[in-house]
Parts: structure tokens; sequence; C-alpha cells
């Protein structure tokens, strides 16, 4: 009994790193999959997000309302921002991130200017759940769980509907789509506008975990980046799985034995080693099997 | 005669299950001026990128002046006296004439001394642009940029130069152009290899034609051999 | 002695604005007033000059890396620290010892460069895509604040140096020439003379060969290749020696002021030299030493204003540069400038 605890205990910890990273990591990873651009206010972003949960949570909205309507608040901003700015920068994603930068700095700094330096915390929902000598956080199963739920709605989205299809198109090959009448432009802003609902998303999910701060996106920054380069720009689904996955293996161990924040490193010297050995990513790995496998159907 | 100065044995190359090339071994002698034919989806630009060094072949060798450079990364083998142009064109096109010049000055060649300068100028010349000019690469003509780009690889005085469709996008009157200066490089002792589409072009100046067809070598012979073959002109489907 | 004349047609190369005799006549005078300045001046304005002046290493060897070699680092700051904080625990094991400071700046360097080639090999022999190497950067930086952030206990030491988490370390001896302290004036010249030697030594670089060579990789590095360059080990050496400059202002930084805190290596130190470079306009090396002094003047006067705004203006100046002055606003100048003859014709002193 006590190693089936043991057990369960190591999934629950490598899946809750998994969702950790996975969640971080989806927005950027949607605009990096279609414009090759990263979007370096992907903190903000999310910060913008934790706040609106928590603005909204205290004023008596049920916490997953609050999620959603930092989903939609952080999309729109997203969708204003690409349209104000980004859209300047396709082509030259240097100078993208150096823009993008920029405006996380004004969001930043603008945020604890306006709110001062935190907002009220939310607590935890749920409560916990024991395991044998283990209690495992129901808030962490259910964002395990929702991760699996958005991956399913984005590859849903991707392959089942008619914008996924016009959005994979533009990935492939945006002047060959445009040619057929695909109005990449409109493309671009929705496809930013989701990467920022995300991080939008996943901050508020994050937000009754940490402390809300104007500089609170700090902590999922380095961890993100990491994700989004092992991952990939090939595929968006399976560079977010594979590369959380394959992080995670690194992260848990070593996290477990020296630390969080150990861990945190060990990524960093893994993502060198990895980029070395497949410098395009998990993603585009994976991509190459799939071709394969399809080419044989 | 002495060692081809390039050569293959059995080149095979695979992408993800599509043959690209398979079983290909050509001989090019020093001094030929050699062009590659085939229609498109042969695999020219598979071996073409092959032969530079952008691809390592699954199977098969390539020899550069009798040395087995099959292992060499690209720029190894340029060091080694291989120049390449390209079917896009890949000079420096925010930069002005003259520091596309400046680029090359340094390049040094394992086994011989270099004058790039003098070369380039003279290579300049003989298609009429100005070495000194300040002007930015991409706002001259496509055919001197095209020419431009060949002035570069002159310029360092390689052995032997591969061009990937040199006269894609010319006039008829740039093509003849090109072709003069490019048998008068070859006479003065310059083997190259065209990788090209113009059929007048390859009739101009091919001292032989390999032709490629589904990753294969299909056919090889002297210009006038190739055009009354019959079933190269099959696989054309009634081209040329 | 043919030498001489070929060194000073490098140093007027094209590769640089400013370029004429007029050009020179005003930099040699200028380099003159700044060196007789300091007897109108109080020794602290002095050493608040030459806080000015610490931080031009830097931004010159990101322009280096970013404007001549086309590759971005956001992490310049890490090198920064990393030799700041080297040369506070050697110098500060060797107190009494006059090689002390040598020695520790010399360990400072050679950690920077060592840590710089083991990064670099990793980014540039993967041949990986642009954005990974501001973002890999960018993480290096930020773990190494975090790593720095919690060394507060007493067992955070090195010899008799404590690391002194988020405080920081105090106590950095400064830089000696033989048992001569330099401070106040002294350092003033130290950093002038030593800015001075990095520039035109850059601007000798830049011209040169292998400067050319750089500045071909940054405009199409598969060309470059298959001219028969080896693109990966040259991005590495001037990846390394953008780490060694950014390494210099660090120990130029803790000579100065005697501390250094993990905020130097932080988000808002990282964006720093980004925004000097991008400011003065990448693509010229003199730009990029001009808009960071300028910089560095603005933000110390504009200072006693609050250190509330300083990243909503940093960014702000990102932003606006970016959207409008794409090639730097020195640069921008300069180009609208050739009437005065100030900066030279094109077809000037080419080499």
């Amino acid at each position: 009994m006590d190693s089936f605890a043991t057990i369960v205990s190591v999934i629950y910890q490598f899946a809750t790193n998994g969702a950790f990273l996975l969640l971080s990591a989806v927005g950027l990873i949607v605009i990096l999959g279609m414009m090759n651009i990263i979007n370096l206010a992907h903190g903000v972003l999310m910060m913008m997000g934790a706040y609106t949960a928590s603005i909204a949570w205290h004023r008596n909205v049920p916490f997953w309302l609050c999620v959603i309507l930092a989903f939609i608040v952080v999309g729109i901003f997203g969708a204003v921002l690409e349209r104000a700015i980004v859209r300047r920068f396709y082509g030259r994603e240097l100078g993208a991130l150096v823009v993008t930068w920029g405006i996380s700095l004004i969001l930043s700094q603008g945020a604890l200017a306006v709110f001062g330096p935190f907002l009220p915390a939310i607590p935890i929902p749920g409560g916990s759940v024991a395991v044998g000598q283990y209690s495992f956080s129901v808030y962490w199963l259910s964002i395990i769980a929702l991760c699996g739920v958005l991956i399913a709605g984005l590859w849903a989205l991707y392959n089942h509907t008619t914008i996924g299809l016009q959005a994979r198109a533009a990935m492939q090959n945006a002047a060959m789509a445009k040619a057929l009448g695909v109005n990449t432009d409109r493309i671009y802003m929705l496809t930013f506008s989701l990467g920022a609902g995300l991080a939008g998303l996943s901050g508020a999910l994050f937000a009754p975990t940490v402390s809300i701060a104007p500089f609170m996106g700090q902590q999922f920054v380095a961890p993100a980046f990491i994700t989004v380069v092992v991952g990939g720009a090939a595929n968006v689904i399976t560079g977010a799985i594979g590369s959380s996955v394959l992080l995670s293996l690194v992260k848990t161990p070593i996290g477990f034995v020296f630390g969080a924040f150990v861990g945190t490193v060990a990524l960093l010297f893994a993502a060198l080693i990895i980029i070395r050995l497949m410098p395009d990513g998990i993603s585009a790995v994976l991509q190459r099997h799939i071709d394969r496998r399809n080419r044989f159907a | 005669m002495s060692e081809p100065i390039l050569r293959t044995e059995g080149l095979g190359k695979r992408f993800d299950g599509v043959v690209a090339a398979s079983d290909v071994s050509i001989t090019i002698p020093r001094g030929e001026l050699r062009c590659i034919i085939g229609p498109n989806g042969a695999g020219k630009s598979t071996l073409f990128s092959l032969l530079c060094g952008i691809y390592r072949p699954d199977a098969g060798r390539v020899f550069l002046k009798g040395e087995d450079v099959t292992r060499l990364p690209a720029f190894r083998r340029v060091r080694r006296g291989l120049g390449l142009t390209f079917q896009t064109n890949r000079a420096f096109h925010r930069l002005s004439v003259r520091q596309n010049l400046s680029a090359v000055l340094q390049i040094a060649r394992a086994d011989r001394p270099t004058d790039a300068e003098e070369r380039y100028r003279f290579a300049l010349e003989r298609f009429g642009l100005d070495p000194d000019s300040e002007m930015p690469a991409k706002e001259l003509p496509h055919h001197q940029l095209q020419w431009l780009e060949i002035a570069m690889v002159l310029a360092a005085g390689p052995d032997i130069v591969l061009l990937d469709e040199p006269t894609a996008g010319m006039s008829t009157d740039e093509t003849l152009q090109t072709g003069a200066v490019l048998k008068r490089l070859n006479a003065g002792g310059l083997t190259i290899v065209v990788v090209e589409h113009d059929v007048a072009f390859v009739r101009d100046v091919a001292q032989r034609i390999t032709v490629v067809h589904q990753g294969q070598v299909f056919a090889e012979g002297s210009v006038a051999e190739i055009t009354e073959h019959a079933d190269v002109r099959r696989i054309y489907l009634g081209k040329a | 002695m043919a030498r001489v004349p070929h060194i000073l047609k490098l140093l007027s190369g094209p590769e640089d604005i400013g370029r004429s005799w007029w050009f020179w006549a005003v930099f040699i005078a200028a380099c003159v007033f700044m060196l007789v300045y300091p007897r109108w001046l109080s020794e602290f304005q002095a050493t608040n000059i030459a806080y000015y002046l610490l931080n031009v290493p830097i931004a010159l060897g990101l322009g280096l890396l970013w404007g001549y070699s086309g590759v971005l680092s956001f992490g310049q700051v890490a090198y920064f620290g990393i030799a700041g904080y080297t040369y506070g625990i050697v110098a500060g094991n060797m107190v009494g010892d006059d090689f002390g400071p040598i020695v520790g700046s010399l360990c400072g360097i050679a950690l920077c460069a060592v840590v710089a080639a083991i990064f670099g090999y990793f980014v540039f022999y993967g041949r990986v895509q642009n954005w990974i190497v501001p973002i890999l950067t960018l993480v290096l930086t930020l773990l190494l604040e975090t790593f720095l952030g919690q060394t507060a206990g007493y067992q955070w030491c090195v010899g008799s140096v404590q690391l002194g988490g988020y405080n920081g370390m105090t106590g950095i001896p400064g830089f000696q020439l033989g048992s001569h302290v330099l401070m106040g004036y002294d350092f003033y010249y130290y950093v002038l003379i030593s800015v001075l030697v990095i520039y035109l030594g850059l601007r000798l670089l830049v011209n040169s060969r292998h400067g050319k060579v750089l500045l071909a990789i940054r405009e199409d590095p598969i060309r470059t290749e298959l001219l028969g360059y080896d693109i990966r080990a040259r991005q590495l050496v001037a990846f390394v020696l953008a780490a060694v400059l950014a390494g210099i202002s660090g120990l130029f930084y803790v000579q100065w002021g005697n501390y250094i805190t993990p905020s130097q290596v932080g988000l808002l130190q990282a964006s720093l030299p980004v925004v000097w470079v991008a400011v003065g306009g990448r693509e010229s090396l003199l730009a990029v030493l001009m808009s960071t002094v300028a910089l560095n003047w603005l933000n110390y006067t504009l200072s006693s204003e609050g250190y509330q705004y300083a990243l909503i203006i940093t960014g702000a100046l990102l932003v606006v540069v970016m959207l409008f002055f794409p090639s730097g606003i020195v640069i921008a100048l300069a180009r609208e400038l050739p009437k005065c003859g100030l900066f030279g014709r094109r077809k000037g002193h080419a080499a």
C-alpha cells in the first residue's frame, strides 16, 4: 500500500511540474508557431490575468468565472497590442523581441504605479485528498486535468475548425495561404489574441499559488522560455506536450533532491544540451515522425 | 589526364521515404563545362546540395580533387576550391557592391594564396559592374545581382564552381552575356558545373550534359548526343 | 612603419560613422577636453562622469554583437555581474596584497570568457534559430539573479568574503596601481583612458578583415558560410568578446562603488544595454558610445525624480525607438547632417 502511494506521489510531482511548464508556455508557443515571434510581454500578460482574477474574485465572482474573464480580458488586450504595435514587426523577429520587452517594462511598472505593490491574494480553491501518507492538492489535480482539456481544445481548434485550417495554412506558407483567400492579417491577430488570452488564463490559474504582484510574471518567464526553446516552432501541440514532458522528466527528480531553484537551473542546462542535439526543437523531430507515418498511411 | 576534379560514387539521399537521389555517379574532368538538366522534381537541387555539402548523403561518396570530402561540411569544401551560387540570389543585398567585395577579401585557401581583390575586379569588369560602387546591392537589376554573386564566388579563386540556375529571370541578351563570360572563364581553366533549365543556354555553353530524372542519372553525353536522345525528349514531354 | 598608416586607414574605415578630417579634429578636441575637464570639477562630479563612462564597454560589446554580427543577447549584464562578484571575491580575499585587484580583474574577465564560451558553444555550434540566443541569455541572467539573491546566509561566503544575498556584496576593494588606490580623479582617468582604448580598438576591429566577415555573417550567414568561413567559430568569438567587455564594465562598477547587488543582473539592468544600443543605433560604435553616455547622464539627472518611473521610461524609449527610429537616433541624425561635413561623406576615406 505504501509503495502504491509513493508511485502516485511521484506521478503527481511529475504531472504538476509538467502542467506548470505547459501552462506557463502554451501562450508563447501558439504565437511562436504562427508568427515566429517570441512575445516577451508574456510574463506581463500572465500578471494581467492574475490581476483580473484577483479583482473579480474580490468582487465575489466565482473562481472559474474569474479564470474565463482573465482569458477574455487579456485576449482582447492582446488583440489591441497586435494591431497597434506587434504587427509592424513581422519578418523582424529580433525587433519584435525588443519591442515586446519594452511593452513588458511599461506594463509591469505601470501596474506597480496604478495598483501598488500587491493585490489581495486568492486562496487556493478545493482542499486536499490523501493517499497513503501523502496528501495531494485538489486544485493542482484540477489544473492537471485542465491541461488535458486545453490541449484537446487546441487540437480540435487547429484540426477541426475552418479557422484552424486557415491558421495551419498560414503557418506553413503565408503567401500561399493569402493567395488562396485566407485573411492572414486576421489570423495573425486572432493568434496573438489567443496566445495572450492563454497567458492570461495561466496567470489566473496560478494566481492562488503565488503572491499577486507587478513582477510576478518573472518567475514563469524563465521556465516558459526554456519550454518554448526546447519545444520549437514546428507544431504547437507536439511542441507543447513533448517539451513539458521532457523537461518535467528533468526537473522532477532534480528538484526533488536539490530543491526547486536547482531544478530550474537544471532546465537551462538541459535546454542547452537539447538544442545542441535538436536545434529546431522537439516539435520538429516529432513532426518528421508524423510526416513519415502519414506518408505510408 | 589527371584526377577528375569532382567525382561522386553511388550517391543516395532519402527524405523520409522519398528517394531524392539514387546511385548517382558522375565524373567531372578538370576544365570541363558541364550542365546538369532534368525535368522539375528530377532531383537536380538535391544533387547540387549533395555536391556542395549542404546535405550529407545516405549512401555513396564525393571526391573533390581526389580527396574524399563526403564527411566535410560545406564551408570546408569551399576552402578546398569549390565555389557555389544559388537559385535564390544570396549576395549581401543590404550591403553596397564595395562592401560585398570587402566581405570576400579575407578568404584563406588551404592550398593557394589569393589575390582576391584583383580577381573580383576582373570578374566584375567582365560583367560591366563598378567594384567601388556604394549602391546597395539590392538596387541592382536582377541580372547584375546574379553576376555580383558569381563574381564574389570567383574572387576566392576556386578550381570549380557550381552554379544553380544562374540565368533564372534573365532576358535572352543577359543570358547570352552570362554564357559568354562563363565560356571565357572556362577557357581560362575554370571547371564549371551548371544546373540549368534554359535549354538554349545549355546548348550554347555545355561541353557535356548530364540528364537527371527521378533521382538518377538518366543520360549523359555531348550536346549533340543528348539533343538527339529520344528518351530525353520523352521525359521532358516534348520540351526542347 | 607601414603599419601606422595602415592602422590610421583602418580607424577611418567605412564601418562606423565619423570619418572626415573634420570629425577626427572634433574627436581629438573632445578627448583633450575630457582629459582637462577635471580641473573644473569636484572629485564627486568626476566620479559621476566616470560612472557614465564605465557603462560604455558593455554597450559597445552588445553593439558589436547585435549591430555587427547579428546576434542579440539580452543577458550581457550576467557577465557584468560575474566579473563584479568574482573580483569582489578574489580581491576581497587578497586585501593587503597589492596585486589583489589585478588578479581579481583577470579572474573576473577569465570567468566571463569561460562561461560565454561554454554557453556560446551550445548555441552557435547547434546552429539554432536567431530568437533562441536572446531568450536563453535572458534566462541565464534571471537565474543568476535568483541565485545571488538567495545567498544571504553566513554559509554563503568564499574565503573571507560574504556574497550577501539581496543586500549584495560590500567592501569591495578599489583598483590599485602598485600600492596606489585609484579613486576620485585617478579613477576618472583610469576609466576614460580605458574606454578610449577600447573604443578605438573595436573600431579597428570592425574595419579589419575580421570585422568584415562578421558583417557578412550578420547579413547572410549561409552565404558567408558558403564563401568558406566557419561562422560558428566567428560568432562564438564575437560572443566571448562581448562578454569580456560586459565584464570590464562590471569591474569598473565595483571598483567605482565598492559594492554590487543581485539587482545588477536583474530585469531592469538587463534592459539598459539594449536601450542604449537601440537608441544610439546598433550599426555604429560611435553612436552606441554617444547614446550610452547621454542616457546615463539623463538617468542620473532624472533619478532625483524617483526610481518609480525608470522602467516605464526605459520601456517607452525602447518602443518608440523601435517603431520610429529602428536604425537608431544617432545614426538617423548622422544621415541627416551630411551637409555639415562633420560626419564624412559615404565615399570619403574608404578602406
